[in-house]
């Protein structure tokens, strides 16, 4: 689950953000004269629900539903103890106990009068939801176009990844003085610093030499960054290597876009890495930049 | 092999993804890092694993790479979570059936658990020994959690709150500073090799009131009361009766429905809250050998939300606590 700060700074991210991003649902359901999208996330799941509505579901898993024209709903297993902190962090006004999902799912269709169904990347369902959704007349609404990376999506992925670089590159320095790598202290003061989620893996060459891999999520934005120590020369290998891949589009891709851990893929937000003699140096990038 | 047998499935397949792996570590306990990750296993006892990052197949020698199509099972465990586009043909699912055979652990696994449980005990105690006043709840959180990684967790289930009478229940840590008078409540579950075991207490900074008292004297009597029964052959519901009983006794019975609350305990092993939940609706029988924490949290006007269990491991005749950590409503000094 996740423990960390789940905090929106409506500064960093005003809600018009969302009114834009809710345009683009309703233009695609417009297209495709459909009265309703409804959008899937669970606690491993969360980076389309939360690029709509800024909902980052902590545990559990929950529907929103976003009507073409009228505010969207959320549809939640979590008990209505959390709403007044889920609105606090999220657009929803409207959130609805369903510990039965797809139960409530057919109240609402009925109370709106909804003979439709559009399904944000159907086939990606569950198959609890998938299979529940059968015998109505349902549309798959792919992603791409909708949750496309935005401005302010990208301003906050950098400052994301700004705080995973520098916690990155001051805990490597201290590992290098210390002469070991401390991983609870490095979780300790990433989460000091605001992280909500993380992991951080250890893949160790031997003989002292090893690379650091961060996944970090900040105000629901993931971003990915790892860092080799070892000898200085082969790490001026890896960062070549980083720099040339970047530019030929090979290395490993991880699409940032899905779920956390990632799928190998690509996105218009992608994590990179490049492997040296068993050491790797890898980024969070856009285009053919770190981002 | 059993039950495939007892079935008649040909194969089965172990499905887990980031949120829920295990169903496939019940089978391969690895702690893949990637995305997916499934076991495939034929009557024959061929098995099969496939992993989904470059970094996961060193963990597992020879397993496969998950990108390509997975094999065709007759049953799948974790059925119900697996995406729609990754299931082939007309699988039944036998995530019940493995859930029932996880629920009795074998020795191995109770020493896992007695490890995570002996790790909940440090970590609230460093949860006390950092908490203080003006300190905000992602910052004591970042505190245990750095404590439990350091000590070998590899993962840690957790819920908080702080406040009074006003908190009805918890979620995750906000920037909200803790203040003298403040009832502290925490859910903490550490995970070792895959295993999770639970703590629930709650601390009081400054000198606790009143009514905080007498709600902990509530749920510790409560707790107690489930302690006392637990055994093979009570039902859940029995136990969740027990503690509930308690709060009726002394005029709260209005507090132990689903609007304050949410379960009276649960099962613990390879997710942290495993079924079957302890509620007075729900008949299964426990066993020996199950580990399940039972925990009277609610929300009492008294004090606000309150939280209070331990793990415990279900004997031949009763049950051990797998806990030390006194068992007492904590207070630290709000200077």
């Amino acid at each position: 689950m996740k423990r960390g700060l789940i905090a929106w700074d409506r500064t960093q991210l005003p809600p018009a953000v969302f009114e834009k991003r809710l345009a683009r649902v309703r233009a695609a359901l417009d297209e495709r004269h459909l009265p309703v999208l409804l959008v899937y996330s669970d606690v491993w799941r969360s980076n389309q629900a939360r690029f709509l509505t800024n909902f980052m579901p902590y545990w559990n898993r929950s529907l929103a539903l976003i009507p073409a024209d009228a505010p969207p709903v959320l549809l939640c297993a979590l008990s209505p103890r959390v709403y007044p902190w889920i609105k606090s962090v999220t657009i929803f006004e409207d959130i609805r106990p369903a510990s039965k999902l797809m139960q409530t799912v057919d109240q609402l269709c009925a109370e709106r009068g909804w003979s439709r169904l559009g399904v944000l990347d159907l086939p990606r369902l569950p198959m609890e939801i998938h299979t529940g959704l059968r015998g109505r007349e349902i549309v798959d609404v792919p992603s791409l176009g909708i949750t496309d990376p935005d401005d302010p999506e990208f301003a906050m992925r950098r400052r994301a990844v700004l705080l995973a670089r520098k916690a990155l590159e001051d805990h490597l320095q201290s590992a290098i003085e210390t002469g070991s790598v401390e991983i609870g202290q490095f979780e300790r003061q990433l989460r000091r610093l605001g992280a909500e989620d993380l992991v951080i893996r250890v893949r160790s060459r031997g003989s002292g030499a090893y690379s650091i891999s961060v996944a970090l999520e900040y105000c629901g934005h993931w971003v990915k960054v790892v860092r080799p120590y070892g000898p200085a020369d082969e790490v001026v290998v890896l960062e070549r290597r980083f720099h040339a891949a970047l530019a030929s589009g090979d290395g490993y891709r991880e699409n940032l876009a899905g779920p956390q851990p990632y799928e190998a893929g690509t996105g218009a937000i992608y994590a990179l890495h490049v492997e040296h003699q068993g050491l790797f140096f890898g980024d969070t990038c856009a285009g053919s930049q770190p981002l | 092999m059993d039950l495939m047998a007892e079935r008649n499935w040909d194969s089965i397949l172990l499905y887990g993804h980031g949120w829920r792996k295990d169903y496939f570590r019940s089978l391969v306990n690895v702690n893949y890092s990637g995305p997916y990750a499934a076991a495939h296993l034929t009557r024959s006892g061929d098995l099969t694993a496939f992993v989904s990052d470059p970094w996961d197949r060193e963990l597992i020698p020879g397993a496969a790479d998950f990108t390509v199509t997975l094999p065709k099972a007759s049953a799948i465990a974790g059925l119900e979570l697996m995406e729609a586009r990754l299931v082939h043909g007309v699988p039944v699912s036998a995530t019940a059936d493995i859930e029932e055979l996880r629920r009795i652990k074998t020795p191995d696994e109770i020493e896992c658990l007695k490890q995570a449980a002996s790790l909940a005990d440090r970590g609230y105690q460093h949860f006390v020994d950092v908490a203080h006043v003006g300190m905000k709840e992602y910052e004591l959180v970042a505190e245990v959690e750095g404590f439990l990684k350091s000590n070998g967790a590899e993962d840690n289930f957790m819920l908080i709150a702080s406040g009074g009478t006003e908190v009805v229940g918890m979620k995750p840590p906000t920037a909200r500073a803790l203040q003298s008078g403040d009832s502290i409540t925490t859910e903490l579950t550490p995970c070792i090799n895959g295993y999770y075991a639970q703590i629930c207490r709650t601390l009081v900074l400054g000198d606790p009131s009143p009514g905080q008292q007498e709600a902990f004297s509530i749920f510790s009597e409560a707790q107690q009361a489930a302690q006392d029964l637990i055994k093979p052959g009570i039902k859940a519901s029995d136990a969740a009766r027990a503690q509930n009983d308690v709060f009726r006794k002394y005029g709260y019975g209005d507090y132990t429905g689903s609007k304050y609350t949410r379960v009276r305990g649960h099962c613990l092993g390879l997710f942290p809250d495993e079924t079957p939940h302890i509620l007075e609706d729900v008949d299964y029988v426990i066993k020996e050998n199950m580990v399940l924490i039972a925990h009277p949290n609610t929300y009492l006007p008294l004090s606000g939300y309150m939280v209070f269990g331990d793990s415990m491991l279900v004997t031949v005749t009763g049950n051990v606590r797998l806990n030390t950590t006194e068992k007492k409503l904590f207070v630290k000094d709000a200077a």
